[in-house]
């Protein structure tokens, strides 16, 4: 058991990156329009972020420094500042988000709008970062999100055409109907929620609250190399199942009870129980990644005493932070703004963060100063050189897909 | 050492590893034959704010010389010989309780966060 609990930080981060609640609808909406020809792109996304956060575990690990810290000792403080800004309003927004998503993962058990939940659940998460463990935090919640397993099991039972699906997966491209500006906006959305930065961020920074040193290396390989692999998983059959069952409808998704619908489906009600939980624990799970996270940030820019380790009363800044970040996504939902929507607007605000978070881990990870002979080998180089060109490609093309394809509504 | 890229913008932690904040600024003291000499670490969002320049740099200077309750109070020093090694950290000789505190915590802490129920719990 207490194995299982030892990659619970892995999964909790992957949650936050892979089912979050923008990525939930924008799988399930890749798979209805586009059959499973973006599954390259999950995999290309997992692969990039095993790298970073394999590296960022390591330095982290080895210097006990998480990776805020090398961000503005390796860029500066301007350049970090840039960064700090682009990723804060990301993570802030993209907690808003989540609270709405928790909302409405509510609103499916209960039929109670989801806006009236979100004040509830602002206070709800406000109360768990406030008071709980975060060791039961990430064990709570990165083991309950895996209750969307059921969307592969669920696969398995649907009458799904093998043959066309690995037609579409083998054959990368948009279908009749759809053209290449919004595939190739569907494939930057969903690489880029891959490798969002608060990812390393919750990640490294959970890694300092575990107290991990350089014996606990192996605990965060296998953190990275499981609880990512699965996040990506989870996603890929949130897309199949849609795939298999709305794309020969030629149905679209834009709603999450619509994302529920294959389980419910294949499964019945106990299916569509286990999807709800499964939302509601990996929204809630994401809320709590991107709420920390914001803490995390401005606190490691600024050095001041942060984490769920100390009593709020010893980190009173860093707590301040995380409540005005959870009163800033409360009131951002209360606009009764698309909480779905909102994601998918973050991506705009990621690109100017994500090159200048993964230049920094890359630095540094080469830095015998910080990790002496554990210092990244020619395969880590090589992808996360590969990686950072990518990275620098989607960031240029997000924000032109975005107004060429009108958010991949064209 | 390249003051620039191995000390500037460094954490600074205490004799137990507790953070104490980033080296924000330096003080540069020159001797009787003009040789310029770090004889402390500067911390504080107000120096941070004069490095960083600009309007946005002016603004956190601003309001961090507002935080801090007076106009004319110098920024956080720590003389140099308080430093006891530098590795990923700049790490001291001495306990934080013994440094003075930063305003901006101690105002939010007696303010805001030991108000609320729970705030001196271990979680």
């Amino acid at each position: 058991m207490k194995r299982i609990f030892a990659i619970a930080l892995g999964i909790l981060t992957a949650i936050g990156g892979f089912v979050d609640i923008g990525d939930i609808v924008a799988n399930a909406e890749a798979g209805a329009r586009f059959g499973i020809a973006h599954a390259w792109v999950l995999l290309v996304g997992v692969i990039g972020i095993c790298a970073y956060a394999e590296m960022s575990g390591r330095v982290t690990a080895v210097s006990g420094r998480p990776v805020f810290d090398l961000i503005r000792e390796r860029l500066g403080p301007r350049v970090a500042l840039a960064n700090l800004g682009g990723s804060l309003l990301v993570t802030v927004l993209t907690l808003g988000a989540e609270l709405g998503g928790v909302g409405l993962a509510l609103q499916l058990a209960t039929s109670v709008n989801y806006l009236l939940w979100v004040p509830v659940v602002g206070f709800v998460l406000w109360v768990a970062l406030w008071r709980a463990k975060f060791s039961v935090l990430e064990n709570v919640f990165g083991l309950t999100g895996m209750a969307l397993i059921v969307f592969v099991i669920a696969f398995f039972r649907l009458p799904a055409d093998y043959g066309s699906l690995w037609q579409q997966a083998s054959h990368p491209g948009p279908p009749t109907g759809e053209d290449w500006g919004t595939y190739w906006f569907f494939a930057v959305a969903l690489f880029a929620s891959a490798l969002t930065p608060y990812e390393v961020f919750f990640f490294s920074s959970g890694a300092v609250e575990e107290r991990w040193s350089t014996k606990d290396l192996l605990t965060s390989r296998i953190n990275v190399f499981v609880g990512f692999p699965l996040g990506g998983l989870l996603a890929f059959a949130i897309m199949l199942s849609a795939a298999t069952v709305f794309q020969p409808l030629s149905m679209s998704v834009d709603t999450l009870s619509q994302v529920a619908m294959p389980a419910a489906i294949a499964l019945g009600k106990l299916g569509l129980a286990a999807v709800i939980l499964g939302f509601f624990a990996a929204t809630f799970g994401a809320a709590m990644e991107t709420g920390l996270s914001a803490g995390y940030t401005v606190a490691q820019y600024l050095g001041w005493n942060w984490g769920k380790l100390r009593r709020p009363r010893d980190a009173a800044r860093f707590h301040t932070v995380v409540l005005v970040s959870i009163l800033v996504g409360v009131a951002i939902l209360m606009t009764t703004i698309d909480p779905i929507q909102l994601t998918e607007y973050t991506l705009v605000f990621s690109a100017v963060a994500l090159p200048l978070t993964y230049l920094p881990i890359l630095v540094v990870a080469n830095d015998r100063g910080y990790l002496g002979n554990r210092v990244n080998g020619r395969l880590a180089n090589t992808i996360g050189v590969t990686y950072l060109i990518i990275v620098l490609a989607a960031a240029t093309a997000a924000i032109p897909l975005m107004i060429i394809t009108r958010m991949g509504g064209g | 050492m390249l003051i620039g890229f191995d000390l500037l913008d460094r954490q600074i932690l205490d004799r137990d590893g507790e953070p104490v904040g980033k080296v924000d600024d330096l003080e540069l003291t020159y001797d009787d034959t003009g040789t310029p000499h770090v004889t402390a670490l500067l911390l504080g969002q107000e120096v941070l704010g004069h490095r960083i320049g600009g309007t946005l740099g002016r603004w956190m200077a601003g309001t961090a010389r507002r935080l801090s309750g007076s106009a004319d109070r110098p920024p956080m020093r720590i003389p140099i010989d308080l430093i006891a090694a530098v590795d990923s950290a700049v790490n001291l000789s001495v306990h934080r309780d013994l440094l003075p505190d930063p305003p901006l915590e101690t105002w939010l802490r007696d303010h805001l966060i030991t108000r609320i129920p729970g705030a001196s719990h271990e979680s």
